[in-house]
């Protein structure tokens, strides 16, 4: 879609047919609904006062009324009915929806399969091979670790019911057992998350899939339903590492600094002269840093916090005490 | 009257009407007001093009049996057919635009209108959309990846030119880039651009969030395609561009002990597993078939003392040679 125009005389004609009946729609469910604010929906609706069939008489402009919170359109029964799929929509579905059967998220004739073949049906003839020529150029791998226990947490979320988890923290080191109220699941940067209520934290909560040793369905049905406030995008991985976060200093030669830094969306790097990187960044969990930079050899110094320092002295040591046993 | 009135009146007369309309009817409503001739014609062209763009087709079509032309909109062709959806189907489809909801990946908003428009199928007619119990999924994107998207599946899917400049990771300043796109594919939860690059004159991989510019798509002649995508192309291959698919004569077979606790985690390897045996005192030896054995080696030093290499003596050599690589700089800074 080239104009703004086009995009909001779209929205408008996606719109209508949750508005045109005679009990109206509400103004807050349809603001939610399509992701505008209520003035951007005035704006779009009151669009609609001067429009209608020749001769655009009162008795020929569409009828809209606005009575507390619902709004009203009648004399629109031509836009009663939704549009078709446009192509660029059936290709999104089309494209996605592959790609999460390729990559294991849903299983090969499962009915997305088929309601797949009825969206590729919708695309004119000639469109529908184009359309798997370009499906089979986009490539999505999203398998990592979910299998064992993203079925039973889907089944907790589709059925509103408490799990329970018996979790690994790498940053603490140690083993949890907590009954949660599964919210979603999310994927972000090549892993799956479990998002949940925690009872025994009494705050939201993040589980990486392949850190949970068990998990079991209860029958205890879920009290919380996920609400705008927790919106997640954020929440996964250190965006927001909080006040009782350690300022880390680091430096890399090379490259590796870059690398690191785009896995850490709250670091700073800045190149020094002699051509080395130095990373700022803070987190919480040093334990778990130290842990991770054991794998960058001699490729870095830590200039601060000594902490961290000591971490990985400590780690190291004894990782290849290890190393030197029998 | 402003634009998208006149495009909403368009679109409502030619739909409503049972006939054809005329250009001169046009002018008499819809176009009202307007001035004649030559600028009113052009105007409805830019209306018609405006309108296609959105999926609605303005059709020319002879009007009786004289040389007179009309226009219509197909309502077989606009509304969206009944696809009789289950509900398990439908189930389904809304998950998939869930979990592209927001997420800046190119699905994001066109999903989400298609939904808006399929759920009106579960009671065609009656015009109530249906509301289903789906689960929660969600894809978070990396921030700086989502602008490019769009654009980039824009050339992907109309074979358009893109540019934009690049900073690849050794490089100092970024370059600028001239590629064709020939796939676009998802990896560790980034996105990256494979496509024949100018500058290199080969097909190169880009990753979204290095791409140091807007990307623009070639406007010049945008329903002609620029370039033809290779037959031989393939997307997994690039996809898999330093992690090569597992081939007989190259992997090593590693063999690493887990802690009892730990135990659990041995199948999040990128490697695929070969044999598993449980020890008496409840650790766990496990057998992969590894093709790279740098990013193997990361992962099980991740473990700390809760994984060991035992085999082969090469992979344990990497460990230990790191180990001390680390020690050898921590100590050092101490003294």
């Amino acid at each position: 879609m080239s104009s703004r125009a086009a995009k909001r005389l779209n929205r408008i004609l996606l719109m209508l047919p949750y508005v045109v009946s005679e009990d109206g729609a509400s103004i807050a469910g349809l603001c939610k609904k399509f992701g505008i604010t209520k003035e951007e929906l005035t704006n779009d609706l009151t669009l609609l006062w001067m429009c209608g069939l020749p001769d655009y008489t009162p008795a020929d402009l569409i009828d809209f009324h606005i009575e507390g919170d619902r709004v009203y359109i009648g004399m629109a029964d031509y836009f009663k009915r939704p549009l078709n799929l446009t192509r660029e929509e059936a290709l999104a579905l089309f494209i996605a929806g592959r790609a999460l059967i390729e990559a294991g998220v849903f299983e090969v004739g499962s009915p997305l399969g088929a309601a797949l073949d009825k969206i590729e049906a919708l695309l004119a003839e000639g469109e529908a091979g184009e359309v798997e020529e370009i499906a089979g150029r986009i490539h999505v791998e999203m398998d990592s670790y979910a299998g064992r226990w993203k079925r039973i947490i889907e089944e907790g979320l589709k059925q509103g019911r408490n799990l329970v988890v018996d979790y690994y923290s790498f940053s603490t080191g140690n083993f949890s057992t907590r009954e949660v109220e599964p919210l979603s699941l999310l994927w972000s940067r090549g892993y799956w998350y479990l998002q949940a209520w925690c009872h025994e934290a009494e705050d939201l909560r993040l589980f990486r899939l392949d850190r949970i040793r068990d998990v079991t369905l209860t029958d205890t049905r879920v009290t919380r339903e996920l609400t705008d406030e927790m919106h997640v995008p954020e929440l996964v991985g250190e965006y927001r590492p909080g006040k009782k976060a350690h300022n880390v200093k680091l430096r890399f030669s090379g490259k590796e600094g870059r690398r690191l830094v785009e896995e850490w969306p709250t670091a700073r790097i800045s190149e020094r002269e002699d051509g080395s990187q130095e990373l700022e960044l803070r987190t919480r969990n040093l334990s778990w840093l130290a842990s991770y930079l054991l794998r960058y050899g001699d490729r870095f110094t830590i200039v601060a916090p000594r902490e961290l320092r000591q971490l990985v002295e400590d780690k190291a040591s004894k990782m290849l005490e290890m190393y030197s046993e029998d | 009257m402003n634009k998208i009135e006149r495009l909403i009146n368009l679109t409502a007369y030619l739909l409503d009407s049972d006939k054809p309309i005329t250009l001169d009817e046009l002018k008499d409503t819809v176009y009202k007001g307007q001035s004649g001739g030559g600028a009113l014609r052009r105007m409805f062209e830019r209306d018609k093009e405006e309108l296609r763009e959105m999926g609605i087709d303005v059709k020319a079509v002879k009007r009786g049996d004289g040389d007179e032309v009309g226009y219509t909109i197909e309502r077989n062709e606009y509304y969206l057919p009944h696809l009789d959806l289950s509900p398990e189907q439908r189930v389904a489809l809304t998950m998939v635009s869930r979990l592209f909801l927001g997420s800046g990946t190119p699905f994001s908003g066109p999903a989400h209108s298609a939904l808006l428009k399929l759920a009106f199928d579960a009671d065609a007619g009656a015009g109530l959309p249906a509301e289903e119990k789906v689960p929660h999924v969600h894809w978070i994107g990396v921030p700086r990846e989502r602008e490019a998207l769009s654009d980039i599946l824009e050339g992907l899917v109309r074979r358009k030119l893109l540019t934009f400049s690049y900073r690849s990771l050794d490089a100092k300043e970024p370059a600028e880039r001239e590629v064709e796109p020939y796939g676009l594919f998802n990896r560790d939860g980034h996105w990256y651009l494979a496509g024949k690059c100018h500058l290199r004159g080969e097909i190169r991989c880009f990753r979204l969030d290095r791409i140091a510019s807007e990307v623009r798509v070639n406007p010049a002649s945008p329903r002609t395609p620029d370039f033809a995508v290779p037959s031989n192309f393939d997307i997994e291959k690039e996809a898999n561009w330093d992690w090569p698919l597992p081939c007989e004569e190259e992997d090593v077979e590693a063999r690493v002990r887990f802690s009892s606790r730990l135990a659990f985690a041995h199948t999040s390897a990128r490697a695929p597993v070969v044999a598993v045996k449980r020890q008496r005192d409840g650790s766990l030896e496990v057998t992969y078939e590894v093709a790279d054995p740098e990013q193997f080696v990361d992962w099980v030093l991740e473990f700390g003392i809760d994984a060991r290499i035992v085999a082969p003596p090469e992979l344990v050599n990497m460990a230990r040679e790191r180990l001390q690589a680390v020690l050898s700089v921590v100590r050092g800074r101490k003294r």
